[in-house]
């Protein structure tokens, strides 16, 4: 404890001079790590998928600070990269900045100990439902907000002309404008009209509405599990399975069928974060019709989303800090973007020129930087997840996918959900 | 000075109809270094074996069977001890006898057809064929194959609305099949990605036995007019027992452990929406490294060991009964009672010949 | 009547090199039905490889083509260039490392699992046979929950990230020792070790005389078996070893760390780092074709 303290005025100067700079408006990385020597170090960071971190970008540190040797580790799956995170925290052999994903938070919050703090005069940088994620009981917040995914609709132009529908992103957005039954009644119209799936499956459409739910599972003060007599999860579920009996296409998510679904019309809508915006324009590049519409049902919701965490047993944790704080600076943070689409969780660069201009040029291009941007301005609503959020999540997506591919039906599956939950913990 | 021992002709002329049996031999070279060395040696010859075990093989073991009674925390390296709750708890999941059915079904599915198959291809190979090196190593090519290159073939082989599979069902006329919606459906695929890998394997283990198989008896059983399948049958396969053993046992070791078939068989890796193809091997993953709850993850494993032992030792008991001994003398046919007879007397003289060369 | 030789003990007497047996009983060749069946199995061995390459051979969206040509396309050179010029692609040293460890484990595995399999089979001594079940019980133990306590080992050793953390679990094998087994003890004639013994050879020299030559042909095959399993192995390297210093396996996985993952550069990963291995299948067979041939000695 008092360790951190010390090395928490230590990089009180750092922090202090970034923070003015980054406040100005200037571009470039964070001052001088006060608390570091002049000594060569190197410091390693893991990442997974791709968080934009290229050697050029990553240069820019090391040209400021010269005695900083900068290694940079990807592991190819997040499954992957959670096992290793989670097989040597607390232990030797995590890098000095590990990236940890979202859905691992739950589980991260239990050894929050184990990791460094994250300066308070930074918490205010990022959107405070991306910190208050990260914050643990005792108020640390234990991870440097890197990206979030805020959704909007992605939908085939194409074959929404056939069916009758608007196409163009404006028209498509004011005409889904609303909640879910919204989004429903133009699934309905299109299915009556070409006999064709509108959504992708039963699952994405659930995890759109359980995210904008206060406390779908868990009691927030308790941490006892709630999912099974909270009646709004079986109304959700309900309305979902209903509407996917005719409008789903009955995919498993991340499935190769569901690749394929992308390019040959198997769906015409799909719920997209930035980062989806690669996998459609990836499986699918000869398809032309695929456009975004500024809009998502109840305003906003959030899939996804990264860390930087810093472990506090490391040989460097004051120098990682310090690096780490640059990486997910604003201005750094647009940079990456325009790298890989990893959206930005910092509320200046969300207001930045550079990313409110950028555009898509595979879906039509559209202006992506203004898009997120509103939908990531319209999440409201920040779902507590406790520590079996995760389990709970997935025996849910489970238990939708048994309906959705006709193996039980809705009551039976049900059923064996509760039965599953009861058995967690 | 005492040089010779009890000459071991004596066993092969008293039992002219079969292999001689051995007698005791009697140590008689008169130093005391011979003596330890052949008490020591085998001791000294297994060693490495085992101490290289202890260090990294028991170790693992051990741990994983202490910490099956503990409620443990990975990350913190500490736990309270529960007694056998975690093995009551895995006994009383449904996933846990969903997934005993699944690795029984899916390990029938692929151990039956694939030792088969190997048998059968390795006499095909055992034969006198042109270009053996090839034929040879073609059938280990599959086994070289990558892991992430078989998942991705596979499952898109299987894909359920786009698969190759389904298409050419199509167009015969057949309905697709729920390859990752239908349990059996998802067996039968994912013992074809087992087979497809490890039926060579298997091939040239029993090749490799079939060719140690001495060539006279063939010679003799033809002169006697036995035909190519009946020698199969009669020399071959009791020849070859002690493989035969070994293939079934190792054959059912991994097939009770089969995990990373069925982990590739979809994306998430957790045996499917209603635990379809969830094998032991993969729940016990899910325990350890999905859930983070390796004193259950723990018990499991060695659930699993003693159903592995139990089902070893039926399937041992099974192979020896099956497949004749090649020392029962009821079991030889009479070509190849003859055969070794005539085997054994020309031993016989070659070792009294060279004895007497060398004295 | 083909010449019987009992050549092993003789040839430690007499140094002219044993007759080779014909392999031919009297000139018969197979027929047509096993080179049908051979053939089949050829192909279906096959096939998947060819997959791979016209997938490889293609681009981003060609794993996703539902009919697909059986003519391979043009790409394959450039994906190949593609992996070997990625730069989180650590291709060469994972390469290195990978034909290093993998001739190590392979060596180490064939030479103590024969050894080991000589003394259960041949040699009697206290303890023996429930030794060998202890042996091959330990193949039960299921190896997934191995690599947490086998990380903490090394870790307190200091070991990870380092190649001897893949070697030295990897030495010797359960399955070896169980298989050489097997193997000599139907391959090996007690007669022969009893001539070895009269001769006044020593337990070691009985067992290079008569049971290395006899051994060869499984020998080699457990040495190729060994060799392709730790040259696939993933999970283990993973964990253990660091980004810029890994074996192939875990090199190539980083071609799959996109959101959106270029499957047509990874199957020319996969084909790329196959070759050594296919090589090797070429070396090595004609190796064992002849090690057959002249390691099966019969009395």
């Amino acid at each position: 404890m008092k360790s951190r303290a010390l090395r928490r005025v230590a990089l009180a100067a750092a922090v202090a001079s970034t923070s003015a700079l980054v406040l100005a408006g200037c571009s470039g990385g964070g001052g001088a790590a006060a608390g570091s020597s002049d000594e060569e170090i190197t410091l390693t960071v893991a990442t997974f998928n791709d968080f934009g971190y290229t050697e050029e970008l990553l240069n820019a540190y090391t040209a400021e600070h010269p005695n900083v040797k900068i290694v940079h580790n990807r592991a190819a799956k997040s499954n992957d990269a959670r096992a290793n995170y989670f097989q040597k925290l607390g232990k030797t052999g995590l890098a000095d900045i590990e990236g940890i994903e979202v859905d691992w938070l739950p589980e991260v919050m239990k050894y929050s100990d184990l990791l460094a703090p994250v300066p308070d005069d930074l918490k205010s940088r990022w959107l405070d439902w991306k910190v208050k994620a990260a914050t643990d009981s005792s108020g640390n917040l234990v991870g440097y907000g890197t990206d979030i995914g805020p959704e909007a609709i992605c939908y085939r132009s194409d074959l929404f002309e056939a069916a009758g529908l608007p196409t163009e992103p404006a028209d498509v957005a004011a005409a889904l404008q609303g909640d879910w039954s919204k989004y429903f009644e133009m699934g309905d119209k299109y299915v009556a009209a070409t006999g064709k799936p509108f959504f992708d499956s039963a699952s994405s459409v659930y995890q759109g509405m359980i995210n904008q739910v206060e406390a779908a599972y868990e009691n927030p003060d308790s941490g006892e599990i709630t999912a099974t007599t909270n009646p709004e999860v079986k109304k959700i579920y309900t309305e979902t399975l209903d509407a996917s009996k005719t409008q789903s296409a009955h995919f498993e998510q991340w499935s190769t069928d569901w690749y394929a679904g992308m390019a040959n019309g198997a769906f015409a809508t799909l719920s997209c974060p930035g980062w989806m915006l690669t996998q459609i324009e990836g499986n699918a590049p000869e398809v032309s019709g695929w456009k975004i519409a500024d809009v998502f049902p109840n305003g906003g919701g959030n899939w996804g989303g990264s860390y930087l965490t810093v472990p506090a047993n490391g040989p460097h944790v004051a120098e990682a800090q310090a690096l780490a704080d640059w990486l997910t600076s604003p201005e750094q943070q647009v940079k990456f973007f325009q790298q890989a689409g990893t959206f930005p969780s910092q509320v200046d660069a969300l207001k930045s020129a550079d990313l409110l201009g950028a555009k898509n040029a595979y879906f039509s291009d559209a202006p992506i930087g203004e898009i997120f941007t509103n939908r990531a301005n319209a999440v409201s609503v920040t779902p507590f997840k406790g520590q079996y959020y995760f389990q709970v999540n997935d025996a849910m997506s489970k238990a939708l996918l048994r309906v959705d591919q006709g193996t039980q039906d809705a009551q039976t599956s049900w059923d064996q959900w509760v039965s599953q939950v009861d058995a967690i913990g | 000075m005492t040089t010779t021992l009890q000459p071991p002709a004596t066993p092969a002329a008293s039992a002219p109809d079969g292999p001689p049996a051995r007698t005791p031999r009697r140590v008689g070279f008169g130093s005391k270094l011979s003596a330890w060395d052949l008490k020591l040696s085998p001791y000294l010859y297994i060693s490495p074996f085992f101490i290289l075990f202890i260090v990294t093989g028991l170790f693992p073991i051990l741990y994983t069977g202490v910490i099956s009674f503990m409620d443990w925390d990975q990350i913190r390296g500490s736990g309270t001890f529960v007694g056998f709750d975690q093995y009551a708890y895995v006994l009383s999941q449904p996933a846990f006898w969903d997934a005993l059915r699944n690795t029984f079904s899916i390990f029938v599915l692929s151990t039956v057809p694939q030792l088969l198959f190997a048998v059968f291809i390795a006499a095909m190979l055992d034969q006198n064929i042109r270009a053996k090196t090839l034929w040879r190593m073609g059938v280990l090519v599959p086994y070289v194959m990558a892991p992430v290159a078989v998942a991705l073939i596979f499952s898109n082989m299987f894909g359920d609305q786009y698969g190759i599979v389904n298409t050419l069902l199509g167009r015969i006329g057949l309905p697709a099949v729920g390859w990752h919606s239908d349990t059996f459906a998802s067996h039968i695929a994912i013992a074809t990605m087992v087979n497809f890998r490890w039926t060579g394997y298997n091939t040239l283990i029993l090749l490799a036995a079939m060719q140690a198989v001495p060539r006279e008896y063939y010679e003799a059983a033809t002169v006697d007019g036995a035909g190519k399948v009946r020698q199969f049958f009669s020399i071959t396969l009791p020849s070859l027992k002690p493989t035969l053993i070994f293939v079934v046992i190792t054959s059912t070791i991994g097939g009770l452990q089969i995990f990373d078939e069925p982990r590739m068989f979809d994306q998430g890796g957790t045996g499917g929406s209603n635990n379809q193809w969830l094998t032991i091997s993969l729940y016990l993953y899910k325990l350890g490294w999905g859930e983070w709850n390796f004193g259950r993850a723990a018990a499991l494993a060695w659930i699993l060991f003693l159903i592995i032992l139990v089902i070893g030792a039926v399937n041992l008991f099974i192979s020896r009964s099956l497949v004749r001994d090649e020392g029962a003398r009821d079991g030889l046919s009479r070509a190849q009672r003859r055969a070794a007879s005539r085997a054994a007397k020309q031993r016989l003289a070659a070792e009294s010949t060279g004895k007497g060369a060398r004295s | 009547m083909s010449v019987i030789d009992t050549s092993p003990v003789t040839a430690a007497a007499d140094p002219t090199p044993p007759r080779r047996r014909p392999r031919a009983v009297r000139g018969s060749r197979p027929g047509w039905f096993v080179y049908a069946s051979l053939g089949v199995v050829l192909l279906a061995a096959i096939v998947p490889y060819y997959w791979a390459l016209l997938i490889g051979s293609g681009d981003s969206s060609t794993i996703r083509n539902t009919d697909l040509s059986w003519i391979p396309g043009g790409n394959f050179f450039t994906n190949a260039a593609a992996v070997l010029n990625n730069p989180a692609v650590n291709f060469w040293a994972g390469l290195w490392n990978s034909i290093f460890s993998s001739t190590l484990i392979a060596a180490s595995v064939v030479f103590f699992s024969t050894l080991a399999g000589w003394a259960f089979a041949k040699l009697r001594f206290r303890g023996g046979p429930w030794l060998l079940v202890f042996v091959v019980a330990t193949m039960a133990v299921p190896t997934q929950l191995g690599v947490v306590p086998l990380y903490i080992l090394f870790s307190e050793i200091g070991w990870t990230g380092q190649i001897g953390a893949i070697i030295v679990p990897a030495l010797t094998s359960a399955f070896g020792v169980f298989w050489m087994t097997q193997y000599l003890r139907q391959a090996v004639p007690d007669e022969l070790i009893e001539a070895a013994r009269v001769d006044g050879a020593s337990s070691f020299r009985t067992f290079l005389t008569v049971g290395v030559p006899a051994a060869r042909p499984a020998a080699a095959m457990l040495g190729l078996f060994t060799f392709v399993t730790a040259w696939n192995n993933f999970f283990w390297p993973f964990i253990v070893l660091d980004r810029q210093n890994p074996t192939l396996p875990v090199a190539l996985s980083l071609l799959q760390s996109n959101y959106f993952v270029d499957y047509s550069v990874v199957l020319a990963g996969v084909l790329l780092s196959t070759v050594p291995l296919l090589l090797l299948f070429v070396f090595a067979g004609k190796q064992l074709v002849s090690g057959i041939m002249q390691g099966a000695v019969k009395g």
